[in-house]
């Protein structure tokens, strides 16, 4: 094991020599690469993170569509299949970036902010039709500067998956509020071989809770989550944890997320996205569930919205070709293929009208949350407050200390971490 | 004695360094270069993605140590995982070591079986742990069976360092009692067997003559043991996925490290800093090491 670490060790040395290396490499290739000659076909990187094979197949049949379109333009499509961003980030300052790559709103203020994307409004023609997009989802990809750094190519709201027949033997509606939910889980609830509510205890599942009450859990690009208002609002999800005993978290009946829980009937229900729905389906075929819009919280609707764009590296050398590719995976034509089975949701609303995902039983949910979801993302510090948030939390969650104290720990741990930045 | 510097002599060492020549390059590409640009790093604030940029900073980086929350949690669980599997993994080496040099019957066939765990890449063993620490797990099943309460090993803050260290111990053990089993072929039959006639047992005969005549490779062990556990990071990254968590249970000064270079922006140079302060605490550890040990030979 010594060994292995010095390897270790040696290893993250190298990288860090290397990228240097890799950097000044990247420049002279660049030069080299200047003009591209007319006839020459272009090859452009596009990079994303895997999904299930039958997203892959849609995916690359979107892309075969693209370059008989333009066959000038040859895609080369890479999946980087474990810790995307810090491949990604390695990559863009090793001179060594994909043209187009996928981009999580929740991490785009930060990259944005560092210069490496480049801005996108210049290329966009009348025809792209900027205004079809859902505004929130569009605006999670503006930069500082208010110009747009990415075009959004698909998104997912939280939804609450429930059990039918689990719900029908113990004789409960499916819940309108957080209230009925609780009373809900309790019915359900049978020791610990099934709970009636599956939980994910952390920041990007709770957000729109945490903000229920009138807290705020950034200000100013600063955790502000111990303030007393969003304490009490969470304070619920704690409380069916520890005192109902009605509520899990996956890795307490030995499953890696909600959906796997929640399929394995672990859980009565869940609150999770489009991304499982698939999953259910392959996964376990036999199972009988149904979507609902997520409990109102003080009468009120919310829900959270995840949403991917496809971005553009300031060095790439093919900007051109590589607009082509984005403008075509975020146009009509190929997001209405991207998103025709259903595995994403389209942002462009004159797509989503002609798919008819409203009328779709078990997406309906999904896209009502839409108007009224809060985009997962919330300035450059966001990664930082979430991680100091899920670790503190969890122990609340678990009951090892309250959750005022909890959270006022993770508030200060954070911003200390952002102060000495 | 006069040292002249003959031609010859210029020759010679001349030709010697070019014949070393790429094996320096090498050293220097490799293995100098990179120390020399992290502790560069250590005392700038670095801006890698978009402008690149150095800024001086002098000694802030190491000042940042002093009020990070999280590099002071990671020490600490640090600190605990080398004090626990340190000796309990030297411990357990020596007695697997001596067991199986007793003269067993079949002890061959156990010495590779022993061997088995240290030839498994520790990503892979880590991903077989994890499967047997599920909560429905393998573990918890046996638990159980014999009437023990059982743990959720990879979710709960307070048993998730304890799952590491155990599977930790088991895996690195059988190492380093491989390179005690060949210390103790070099100790003389002649010694046993006076102390056989001296009307020595087993027991007085392994605390006597077999942990004292060990006591240059114990040193070895425990030392190699240190830095190799100061630098815990694979396991608690896997068992985590990278966040070190639950509750920063899981988090290691490397893994800390790691964060800093790749997953926030802009913190390359606290990331070397802190990279630094580990190769100084490893260093301070292994002196302190041998002081104890009064033992300079071997290595």
């Amino acid at each position: 094991m010594g060994k292995t670490k010095w390897m270790a060790t040696l290893g993250i040395a190298t990288l860090l020599f290397g990228s240097l290396l890799a950097g000044c490499g990247g420049e002279k290739s660049e030069q080299a690469n200047g003009g591209n000659k007319q006839g020459e076909k272009v090859e452009v990187t596009l990079a994303g993170w895997g999904g299930n094979p039958s997203e892959q197949k849609l995916l690359q049949q979107t892309i075969d569509d693209f370059e008989k379109k333009h066959p000038d333009i040859k895609v080369k499509y890479e999946v980087i299949a474990d810790q995307y961003m810090d491949v990604i980030k390695t990559r863009l300052s090793g001179g060594q970036g994909p043209d187009v790559f996928y981009l999580d709103a929740f991490e785009a203020p930060a990259l944005i902010e560092t210069g490496a994307l480049e801005p996108l409004d210049e290329y966009v023609t009348d025809e792209f039709d900027i205004d079809d997009f859902e505004k929130p989802m569009l605006d999670a990809f503006k930069g500082e500067d208010g110009k747009i750094y990415g075009f959004p190519k698909d998104y997912s709201t939280l939804a609450l998956f429930y059990n039918k027949k689990m719900l029908e033997e113990a004789g409960v509606e499916v819940p309108k509020t957080w209230d009925e939910l609780r009373e809900a889980a309790k019915k359900l609830t049978k020791g610990k071989d099934v709970y009636g509510f599956g939980v994910a205890p952390e920041l990007a599942r709770l957000y729109y809770i945490a903000e229920s009450k009138g807290g705020k859990v950034v200000t100013d690009n600063k955790a502000s989550f111990a303030d007393s208002k969003v304490v009490d609002a969470l304070q619920p999800i704690v409380d069916m944890h520890l005192k109902d005993k009605t509520a899990a978290q996956p890795n307490e009946v030995g499953a890696t997320w909600g959906g796997e829980m929640f399929g394995q009937g672990k859980a009565a229900m869940v609150i999770e996205g489009n991304w499982a729905i698939p999953f259910l389906q392959d996964t376990f075929p036999n199972l009988e569930f149904g979507t609902a819009e997520l409990p109102t919280i003080n009468g009120k609707k919310a829900t959270m919205a995840y949403t991917v764009a496809y971005v553009m590296n300031k060095d790439s050398q093919k900007k051109e070709a590589a607009w082509k590719l984005i403008s075509y995976l975020t146009g009509k034509e190929g997001m209405k293929t991207w998103t025709s089975k259903g595995y994403a949701l389209p942002t462009r609303k004159s797509v989503a009208a002609e798919l008819g995902f409203d009328k779709d039983p078990l997406r309906a949910a999904l896209v009502a949350g839409a108007p009224y979801a809060t985009v997962w993302q919330n300035g450059t510090n966001l990664p930082i407050i979430v991680n100091n948030f899920n670790n503190q939390f969890v122990s609340a969650f678990l009951g090892e200390r309250p959750l005022a104290d909890a959270l006022k720990e993770a508030e200060k741990t954070a911003n200390s971490e952002i102060e000495s930045q | 004695m006069k040292q002249t510097f003959t031609k010859k002599m210029w020759r010679e060492t001349g030709s010697a360094y070019f014949l070393l020549s790429p094996a320096l390059f090498v050293l220097l590409l490799f293995i100098i270069g990179p120390i020399v640009f992290a502790v560069f790093l250590a005392f700038h604030k670095v801006q890698l993605l978009g402008t690149t940029s150095f800024e001086f900073v002098g000694l802030d980086n190491f000042a940042r140590i002093a009020n990070d929350t999280r590099a002071k949690i990671a020490l600490w669980n640090t600190l605990k995982y080398v004090a626990i599997v340190v000796p309990c993994q030297t411990i357990l080496a020596l007695v697997l070591a001596a067991t199986l040099n007793a003269g067993l019957k079949g002890q061959k066939f156990f010495r590779i079986v022993y061997f088995l765990p240290t030839l498994t890449s520790s990503a892979v063993l880590t991903l077989i742990f994890m499967w047997m620490y599920n909560q429905n797990g393998f573990i918890n099943h046996v638990l159980e069976a014999v009437g023990l309460p059982t743990y959720n090993w990879l979710g709960d803050p307070d048993v998730a360092l304890n799952a590491i260290m155990i599977m930790n111990i088991w895996s690195t053990a059988p190492y380093f009692m491989v390179i005690y089993l060949a210390a103790l072929q070099d100790i003389p039959d002649s010694l046993y067997e006076a102390a056989e006639l001296d009307g020595a047992n087993a027991w007085q005969k392994f605390w006597h003559i077999t942990v004292p005549y060990l006591r240059p490779v114990t040193s070895f062990v425990v030392v190699m043991g240190l830095i190799g556990t100061f630098q815990l990071f694979d396991q608690s990254y896997i068992f985590s996925a990278g966040s070190g968590g639950p509750n920063n249970s899981t988090l290691t000064v490397v893994l800390l490290i790691y964060q800093y270079a790749f997953k926030t922006l802009g913190t390359m140079g606290y990331a070397a800093a802190l990279a630094f302060a580990l190769a100084i605490i490893i260093l301070i550890a292994t002196l302190i090491q041998r002081k104890l040990s009064k033992e300079e030979s071997l290595y």
